[in-house]
């Protein structure tokens, strides 16, 4: 008897707590739906920063005005700890939006690789949509090993290098270097002038963390491979001679001490270094706290440098890039109701050029450095007009669910022990293949 | 009798009504999250994928042989050795200059106690900048000694940063509580030892310090459960390297549960870690117990 009671007991304490966390799954949401009556609720997850926010909640607004039978809500992504992990969560609780940006290609090859999100190629107007963004070419490196698209780029950052002309100068360059001897050359310059000053000043050579070879080893890769896919859907695709002789390059730096990597706090602004990996978000940071960083005073851009005997004008590089994409959790009513927001969106250039404005991230499109609606703000902001011509020569990151232990693997295998000089390029690249077909079999 | 009967189970009805809030929200944070864990462990779910597979006990296999795990289990102890004797020497130093501080004495604690709330993140991003290589201390040291120290890079010194950071942090409030210990010492037994002629050190050793027991107690239990949980300074510090140096039970179970989408695996090894987690603190508190029984605590 006692027995029973505390059963019931248990079963209605634990009744009240399923009620009480506030589980709104698929179906809360499809009840939410259909009290709305034809009105098709869609919830936007923004990247947590404000800019982009601002940016999405002013569209939102915009095509609510226009499109009375849609609502949109934008709200930022959960961090906890990180935007990845929040939209794992999410979606894990049932409670994953209709579409969300902020997703780089390798999340989202984990995510369509769980069929978390949806084949964006498949929607009507796909292709229409590419074509009125002029993003032809720019998408065309983004599609994912089984043919489909995924991710609709928003921005693309090409990184570049940048170089303290300043200091080149009193070393008697006018340019920054453009292959790897050059580069050489300039840095046994540096250390015969300023014996405490360093070509490069990067902690993240030595250490293993995945998202770093994207800003050291894809940069210096995609250039001397003119941008083979490293990996290709399930197999590793790597061109073994550039990649020699990229890990063959950090090995010259290394040897001839131009590289810095003890933690170092603003090294290039603090010219303790003349080279440094730069995306387009330094420059508003710079903007506030070095405001003596004048472009082509200061400092000037570069792709990354190649191999001698390659031609340096045909440079690839690493994309830093992220896009939208819209999760199966959704109804196919919610689906193509996001699509078609994404597709008005995207088939006016003011709004990328005012999304350029808000966020100073270059919008992912072929024609950003040659299209009349960008020019006075690219005469405004020269230093992001080499972003802008070279977003169609950026290569995005790996389209592998298991990208983070393979770009972990490249550091530990490869690029950290021959910068610590405990491998040749050789056979650090063979140890590293050999671990790769491991992780990939 | 039947009255009385009635009464009790009126009262039963009114205290489990009383408890439901507390039930409840340990039955939905803890029991159902812990069972939930319990049975993801056994599985290869990445958390998001509609399919996955029971796989017996492989993630725990998996786990044991894995060279990131067994060096999260070596970092703990390494931190704790490092981590304890400094928190609590420096705490109770801290204590007995606020115990004899004249006046102030609640200012200057609440002063101590301040890096406590300090959030992880922002105090790691000032000592990378206090320990980078163009700070000022740097300078100094390359230029007056000719030491150039690679802090975060030697896997001797790295995982000693993190201690000592963590020191900083937390020697405030480990001082309260020691502090606590010490204003609860009666005037008495000072008395009475200084009659017995336990002056000056002696008076330290053979009264005070015995008499903290029980803060001593809880510090050394709070400040080795501490260890088993370190996340957020290792992974704005560090990454974890050199070499595993600073290699977390939390660093790999966010690793794999977050980065790499292992979350089946991820939960295997957050299991492994609470049992270590459970038998290290006994083992401590066996220890602590038998040494508070051989001086009078029973």
């Amino acid at each position: 008897m006692k027995k029973r009671k505390w059963f019931k007991l248990a079963s209605l304490l634990l009744a009240a707590a399923v009620a009480g966390t506030g589980c709104q799954g698929q179906t809360g949401k499809e009840q939410e739906q259909k009290k709305e009556g034809s009105t098709v609720q869609i919830e936007f997850w923004a990247a947590p920063n404000p800019t982009q926010q601002a940016f999405w909640k002013k569209m939102a607004d915009r095509y609510m005005q226009e499109h009375k039978d849609v609502k949109i809500k934008v709200s930022p992504m959960p961090e906890s700890p990180s935007s990845e992990a929040g939209i794992q969560s999410a979606i894990a609780a049932g409670n994953a939006p209709v579409i969300s940006e902020n997703i780089s290609r390798g999340f989202a090859a984990q995510l369509s690789d769980s069929r978390a999100i949806v084949p964006l190629d498949q929607f009507e107007g796909f292709d229409d949509l590419i074509a009125k963004r002029q993003m032809k070419s720019t998408i065309s490196t983004w599609k994912f090993a089984d043919g489909h698209q995924y991710v609709l780029p928003i921005y693309s950052n090409a990184m570049l290098f940048g170089w303290r002309i300043d200091i080149l100068k009193e070393l008697g360059y006018n340019a920054p270097p453009k292959t790897y001897s050059e580069v050489i050359e300039v840095g046994k310059k540096l250390k015969e002038k300023y014996p405490n000053k360093f070509l490069w000043a990067r902690a993240d050579l030595v250490k293993p963390t995945w998202w770093a070879r994207w800003f050291d080893f894809f940069m210096i890769y995609n250039a001397a491979s003119n941008g083979t896919h490293f990996i290709d859907g399930n197999k590793l695709s790597a061109d073994r001679d550039a990649g020699v002789k990229a890990l063959q390059f950090f090995a010259d730096l290394s040897k001839n001490q131009l590289v810095l990597t003890k933690e170092t706090k603003d090294p290039f602004e603090s010219g303790t270094s003349v080279m440094s990996d730069l995306g387009p978000w330094t420059f508003p940071y710079w903007a506030e706290k070095f405001p003596e960083m004048k472009f082509n005073e200061k400092y000037v851009l570069s792709m990354p440098p190649v191999p001698d005997g390659t031609d340096p004008s045909q440079a690839k590089t690493f994309a830093d890039t992220k896009g939208l994409v819209i999760y199966a959790s959704a109804t196919k009513e919610q689906q193509q109701a996001a699509f078609d927001f994404v597709k008005w969106v995207y088939s006016d250039p003011q709004n990328d050029l005012e999304w350029l404005k808000e966020t100073n991230l270059p919008p992912a499109r072929d024609d950003l450095s040659t299209n009349e609606a960008f020019v006075s703000y690219f005469e405004q902001n020269p230093q992001l007009k080499l972003y802008a011509e070279n977003i169609p020569n950026a290569i995005p990151p790996m389209d592998n669910a298991k990208m983070v232990e393979l770009q972990e693997l490249i550091g530990k295998e490869a690029l950290n022990p021959v910068v610590k000089g405990e491998k040749t390029p050789e056979k650090a690249w063979d140890d590293m293949e050999k671990a790769i077909r491991g992780v990939l079999k | 009798m039947g009255c009385s009967n009635n009464m009790n189970k009126h009262a039963a009805k009114v205290g489990w009504l009383l408890a439901s809030p507390y039930l409840i929200y340990s039955a939905v944070f803890f029991l159902i999250p812990l069972f939930w864990a319990l049975y993801l462990a056994f599985t290869n779910w990445n958390l998001i994928s509609p399919e996955y597979e029971t796989v017996g006990v492989q993630n725990f296999l998996d786990a044991f042989f894995s060279p990131s795990v067994r060096a999260a289990f070596w970092v703990t102890y390494k931190f704790m050795l490092m981590f304890v004797p400094i928190v609590i020497a420096g705490s109770l130093c801290l204590a007995l200059i606020l115990h004899h501080l004249p006046r102030w004495k609640g200012l200057f604690a609440v002063g101590y106690f301040l890096p406590y709330l300090a959030s992880g993140v922002a105090s790691s991003i000032v000592v990378k900048g206090v320990i980078s290589y163009n700070s000022p201390l740097n300078q100094f040291l390359r230029d007056a000694l000719g030491w150039d120290i690679d802090w975060l890079g030697s896997p001797i010194l790295a995982p000693l940063v993190i201690a000592l950071m963590m020191a900083w942090k937390f020697v405030g409030y480990y001082a309260l509580l020691f502090l606590s210990g010490l204003e609860s010492i009666p005037k008495e037994v000072y008395e009475a030892a200084e009659m017995d002629g336990a002056i000056g050190w002696k008076r330290v050793w053979h009264v005070t310090i015995p008499m903290l027991y029980p803060s001593f107690y809880t510090v050394t239990i709070l400040a080795v459960g501490l260890m088993f949980g370190i996340f957020t300074e290792p992974y704005v510090l560090t990454g974890g390297g050199p070499e595993y140096a600073t290699h977390t039970w939390q660093l790999e179970i966010y690793n794999q549960a977050f980065e790499k989408l292992n979350a089946g695996y991820g939960t295997a090894v957050a299991i492994i870690n609470s049992i270590v987690t459970f038998a290290s603190i006994f083992v401590f508190r066996k220890v602590l117990e038998k040494w508070g029984g051989k001086h009078g605590w029973e």
